[in-house]
């Protein structure tokens, strides 16, 4: 079966596991205000290759992501999961299915949506604050009332001392801090995280997963997080999808039934839960990691469809 | 051997002190030897013309160029002036590079925008920049005169294409993510140009200006030697007409040191406008 759904919780194998995990959807439930769901049904994108023939990237990718809901996308280098972010964006167009968020279906970028990137975004020339304020400065806030609220979303991140410092003089942690107080500042339903901490080193990266639960934890947007760290994807989210080698579609999703809040990242990986759930996604994943490097490494076999 | 806190700093305060010292000491050889080179050449010259090893007729004498630049100074030239000739020459460069630049950024950055106008205008530009623009020189004194507006429009032309294909390429090198980024912020197609595309290109932009101010002065200089009543175009004419090497040298001179004052003008606009960036960068970019 190749769209195997694997929903922990609901499927009463494991009455131990239904509790904590109802408690939680409680308090993440659809009712929240403002925030709003990401729904991928049939999502299918081709690009044209230099030449000339088509490559694609997602193939009738169908998933769910709840409003207020924490979902991590892992799967294998290059299985599209990038892909799918720029779509749910708005940044580009599926070339076949449906993609609605918040219910009405996505038509160029919409407003109520923050994206941050795997490598940075920050504009070099602007300083810090400058980078921050981008965000209301463009929806025709005055200048002003932009600057002190990047100063305040400045504070909240813990960068207060460097707003006028430039992104460079900066190091990969906080340019990171900056890139998310330029993320949140626009206040987002939906948050897109495409490995955003990817690039930092580990300790780095668990302390910015940390600030990053604190503060989804505020304000609850949806959040797709890309990643192909399995640890972090479990550690961070309610949901994780697996998505297959090339061209990706979604090949399970389990539901994370930790408590929140979560507590430290470092220390969660610990709890025998998350290791029975990380050893049950893994089984899954590997076989798609496996998949994906016999094709780098061999010729690769034609592109069938 | 134990250090103590105070052993370490007087050791880090001598290693400092004799890295001052050994950068200074470069800097005055550095500048000790340039002042050499200059005193060599322009003293060797002096000598094998004074020796009649080369002929001064042909080849002039550095003390008949500064005789050659007084005497111009108190007496003027054939045309007027002398700081006439500068200042018609310097008129000529100035409009011709502004509206050269101006035309070239506006120009790159919508063709670089806008894929449709590239599409269509890409081969004409090609056609035009491929054709040696000076020839264009003879064209527009045809059109416009001995006056000040043929020798614009040529160095219009020169510096335009320099700073137009600059300012094309910057634009086209942006960083697609920094544009993703701002138009998921909420950035309009004009907040775009002006936050992402203008700043990226500028670095471009500003490197070609570098390039740009000279082409400006070739551009004035060339139309006056083709054709016109006043400047350092004219004025170095004269001086060939009239087998007077001084003459020439000292009006290469006086370009030179307008040229240059220009290209140290450039340089702290772009210092100012680039300060951004790391200060490694500028450094280099200064020495």
């Amino acid at each position: 079966m190749q769209h195997n759904t694997f929903i922990g919780g609901y499927g009463g194998s494991s009455p131990r596991q239904t509790e904590p995990n109802e408690v939680f959807r409680s308090d993440t439930g659809a009712g929240e205000p403002g925030s709003r769901g990401i729904e991928l049904s049939g999502i299918t994108k081709r690009f044209r290759t230099p030449d000339g023939n088509a490559f694609t990237a997602l193939r009738d990718m169908n998933l769910t992501v709840e409003p207020g809901q924490f979902c991590a996308v892992v799967g294998p280098t290059g299985c599209g999961k990038s892909t799918a972010l720029t779509l749910v964006a708005g940044l580009d167009r599926p070339s076949a299915g449906t993609l609605r968020v918040g219910g009405t279906p996505v038509n160029g970028i919409a407003s109520g949506t923050s994206f941050m990137f795997q490598t940075d975004a920050l504009l070099p020339w602007k300083t810090v604050l400058a980078n921050v304020a981008m965000g209301p400065l463009f929806h025709g806030v005055p200048k002003k009332e932009a600057h002190a609220k990047a100063r305040e979303w400045l504070r909240v991140v813990g960068l207060s001392g460097f707003e006028g410092h430039h992104p460079h003089q900066l190091s990969g942690g906080m340019r990171k801090r900056v890139s998310l107080a330029a993320a949140l500042i626009n206040e987002p339903s939906i948050l897109l995280m495409d490995e955003p901490f990817g690039a930092l080193d580990v300790q780095t990266k668990a302390i910015m997963s940390n600030e990053l639960l604190t503060l989804w934890d505020q304000t609850r947007p949806s959040v797709m997080f890309v990643t192909h760290d399995l640890e972090e994807a479990i550690a961070l989210a309610d949901r994780v999808a697996v998505i297959t080698a090339g061209p990706g579609t979604v090949k399970a999703v389990y539901d994370v039934d930790l408590p929140r809040p979560r507590g430290a990242v470092q220390e969660i990986r610990f709890e025998p839960r998350f290791l029975e759930l990380h050893q049950q996604i893994w089984d899954s994943l590997r076989e798609e990691v496996e998949r994906a490097y016999a094709r780098t490494t061999s010729i690769p076999e034609g592109e069938g469809s | 051997m134990t250090l103590t806190a105070e052993d370490i700093e007087t050791r880090q305060a001598a290693t400092a002190l004799r890295s001052r010292l050994t950068g200074r000491r470069r800097r005055i050889v550095v500048y000790a030897a340039r002042l050499a080179t200059l005193a060599i050449v322009i003293g060797g010259w002096q000598l094998f013309t004074t020796w009649k090893i080369v002929d001064p007729f042909f080849f002039g004498q550095p003390t008949g160029v500064v005789t050659k630049l007084r005497e111009w100074v108190e007496h003027g030239t054939a045309y007027g002036s002398i700081w006439m000739q500068i200042g018609i020459t310097m008129e000529e460069a100035l409009l011709g590079f502004v509206f050269g630049v101006a035309g070239g950024i506006v120009c790159g950055i919508l063709l670089g925008q806008v894929r449709f106008l590239s599409d269509v205008f890409s081969p004409y530009i090609k056609a035009i920049n491929a054709l040696p623009r000076i020839v264009l020189g003879t064209i527009f004194v045809v059109w416009l005169g001995l006056g000040i507006s043929s020798k614009v429009m040529l160095s219009f032309v020169l510096v335009f294409f320099v700073v137009f294909f600059n300012a094309f390429q910057g634009v086209r090198e942006v960083d697609r993510n920094f544009i993703a980024n701002v138009r998921i912020l909420g950035a309009s197609r004009f907040q775009v140009v002006r936050s992402v595309v203008l700043p990226s290109a500028l670095s471009w932009i500003l490197a070609s200006l570098h390039v740009a101010f000279g082409f400006a002065i070739v551009g004035a200089i060339v139309g006056e030697i083709l054709g016109a009543q006043h400047g350092l175009g004219l004025v170095i004419v004269t001086a060939q007409n009239q087998f007077d090497p001084n003459g020439v040298y000292a009006a290469m001179l006086i370009i030179m040191i307008l040229a240059l004052t220009a290209e140290w003008l450039i340089s702290l606009l772009e210092r100012r406008l680039l300060s951004w960036r790391p200060q490694a960068q500028t450094e280099a970019l200064a020495a």
